[in-house]
């Protein structure tokens, strides 16, 4: 493998004391590390710090400890006043929450980062067309995310992120929120976005299904303080049918192992 | 919509229906009100109630030679410039004290117990800083605008969805655009809300400053006309001024609606 193109080292998080003593530690001592065009997934039980440790990626929070590097780059403990949220655009994070502007339209949420970065040109403006078409909001460019169903509004946000072209994009349980139906179609809409562009994703869920289904690598996050607890290989043929998984022997011995290690 | 359906059509009719039973009860009621208020006229004198003929003959004769653009036009600058100034202050306070949350949480109380000042009486103050001319019409106006416009904006500013700011942030906004287009959009109900407050506000204190000071606005003709116990003058100043606030009023209803359009209705509100 060549040089990691993100590098998580040593990586520790508390929150500031709320009472005399210390507070406890979210995070301690996490390491991995994530190649270019890796579709990693991060599977952990629901309060193991997942999101604190997309934030910290993101920049949008401090680390307490340990270090974030970015093509060589390092962020770390020391330099926590100077955040850099995205990394001017390099990290795009799709978070648990749509978090759309409720006063946009549709399209006009997915052109806000070209707007905002000063991007916004006839190419730019072909290139949403074509996302919206591709995830299938035809037809809903002009309605408000209050007017969209959770699907859409998930579709929406998530090619608001994709249409910037971020290298490395978080993705923060995106299709938590939604039924099984609506979640196993984002998924296969997911991996086909994917696989037409190849950037490095960071994916972190509670579901396994789901963390096999999508990655190349699973690793699995042990509670209170997050760790590496276990790390996996996804040895499965793209592209996958992530309904079909299920009946495949490789995912169900790869389904035991991760469950018994997620805690 | 090509083809109506028998349902939506008889939808649309029954709304319509609806509409025009709303606009026959709005017009019953001014009916009476006018009626009420010629009784009133008969009956307590020309002296203390205007007959509503001899305003409605008044506000023809002023509209013809001038009088009535002259007057209007005068509380109305004075409105605006006062509004513009007081508004203005109200937006730009609370977006710097945002960059300074030291600085605001020390001068917060104090913002918030001049609130308790009672406005008016500070006028004899302003004539006597500021001299007999608009200055101190100015002070007052921008002041009763300025507070409900900066308690409104401060709030908006503190009650903006921290998850919009930060995914702004990670999409490359600079925090000069999160001000524009996430913080300052988002308070935009409450901006409104101030504003249906403020602009009635702002001419009230414009006539009552020229009560005191000047020699033209609406405030001027009232005063004018009571010292010459012109109580037909009183009444159309009144009338006057009132129709300026409606006239404001439904425009700032119409701006709002177009403005915060993208909220969802309440269904259970509309006709």
């Amino acid at each position: 493998m060549s040089a990691p193109l993100l590098e998580v080292s040593g990586l520790g998080k508390r929150f500031a004391a709320r009472s005399r003593e210390a507070a406890p530690w979210i995070i301690r001592d996490l390491c991995f590390s994530v190649a270019d065009g890796e579709f990693l997934t991060i599977v952990g039980p629901s309060g193991s710090g997942k999101t604190t440790l997309l934030n910290m990626i993101a920049q949008i929070d401090t680390m307490s400890e340990g270090e974030v590097r970015f093509r060589g780059a390092a962020a770390t403990a020391a330099n926590a006043r100077t955040l850099r949220p995205g990394l001017d655009g390099q990290i795009g994070y799709v978070m648990q929450e749509d978090n759309l502007l409720p006063w946009r339209s549709c399209l006009d949420n997915v052109l806000f980062p070209l707007e905002v970065q000063g991007k916004l040109d006839d190419g730019a403006r072909a290139r949403a067309a074509d996302l919206i078409k591709i995830a299938g909001l035809s037809g809903y460019e002009n309605h408000y995310p209050h007017e969209l169903s959770g699907g859409m509004r998930k579709r929406a946000s998530l090619i608001r992120t994709l249409v910037y072209d971020p290298p490395v994009i978080l993705m923060d349980e995106p299709f938590g929120a939604l039924d099984a139906q609506t979640r196993a179609v984002l998924q296969e809409d997911l991996l086909r976005l994917w696989s037409l562009g190849r950037k490095t994703i960071i994916f972190v869920t509670h579901d396994i299904h789901e963390a096999i289904a999508l990655g190349d690598r699973t690793l699995v996050l042990s509670r209170g303080p997050a760790r590496v607890a276990g790390e996996h290989v996804i040895n499965l043929p793209r592209p996958r049918d992530v309904q079909g998984l299920l009946a495949d022997p490789v995912f169900a011995g790869l389904y035991t192992r991760i469950r018994s290690e997620v805690k | 919509m090509s083809a109506a359906t028998p349902d939506t059509e008889s939808l649309v009719t029954s709304r319509n229906a609806g509409r025009v039973k709303v606009f026959a009860a709005q017009i019953a009621l001014a009916a009476c009100l006018l009626l009420a208020w010629k009784w009133g006229a008969d009956h307590a004198g020309e002296t203390y109630i205007a007959d509503p003929l001899n305003v409605a003959r008044r506000l023809y004769e002023i509209t013809l030679n001038g009088e009535l653009l002259l007057h209007s036009l005068s509380t109305l600058r004075l409105s605006a410039i006062g509004f513009a100034i007081g508004c203005a202050a109200g937006i730009a306070l609370p977006f710097a004290l945002r960059l300074t949350p030291r600085l605001t949480a020390a001068i917060e109380p104090y913002v918030m117990a001049s609130v308790g000042v009672p406005k008016y009486a500070l006028i004899p103050l302003f004539i006597l800083w500021f001299g007999i001319n608009d200055a101190p019409k100015l002070w007052l106006v921008g002041l009763l605008v300025f507070y409900p416009v900066f308690i409104a904006v401060f709030a908006g500013i503190r009650s903006v969805d921290g998850r919009l700011l930060n995914m702004a942030r990670i999409l490359g906004a600079s925090e000069t655009t999160i001000a524009k287009s996430v913080i300052w959009r988002s308070l935009q109900p409450f901006f409104f809300s101030a504003l249906k407050i403020a602009l009635p506000r702002a001419i009230s204190a414009a006539i009552i400053g020229e009560f005191l000071v000047g020699e033209a606005g609406i405030g001027f003709y009232i005063e004018n006309s009571r010292q010459m116990v012109d109580s037909t003058g009183v009444f159309t100043g009144i009338v006057i001024a009132t129709v300026m606030v409606l006239v404001i009023n439904a425009l700032l209803e119409f701006i709002d609606k177009r403005v915060n359009g993208w909220r969802p209705k309440d269904r259970s509100m509309e006709l």
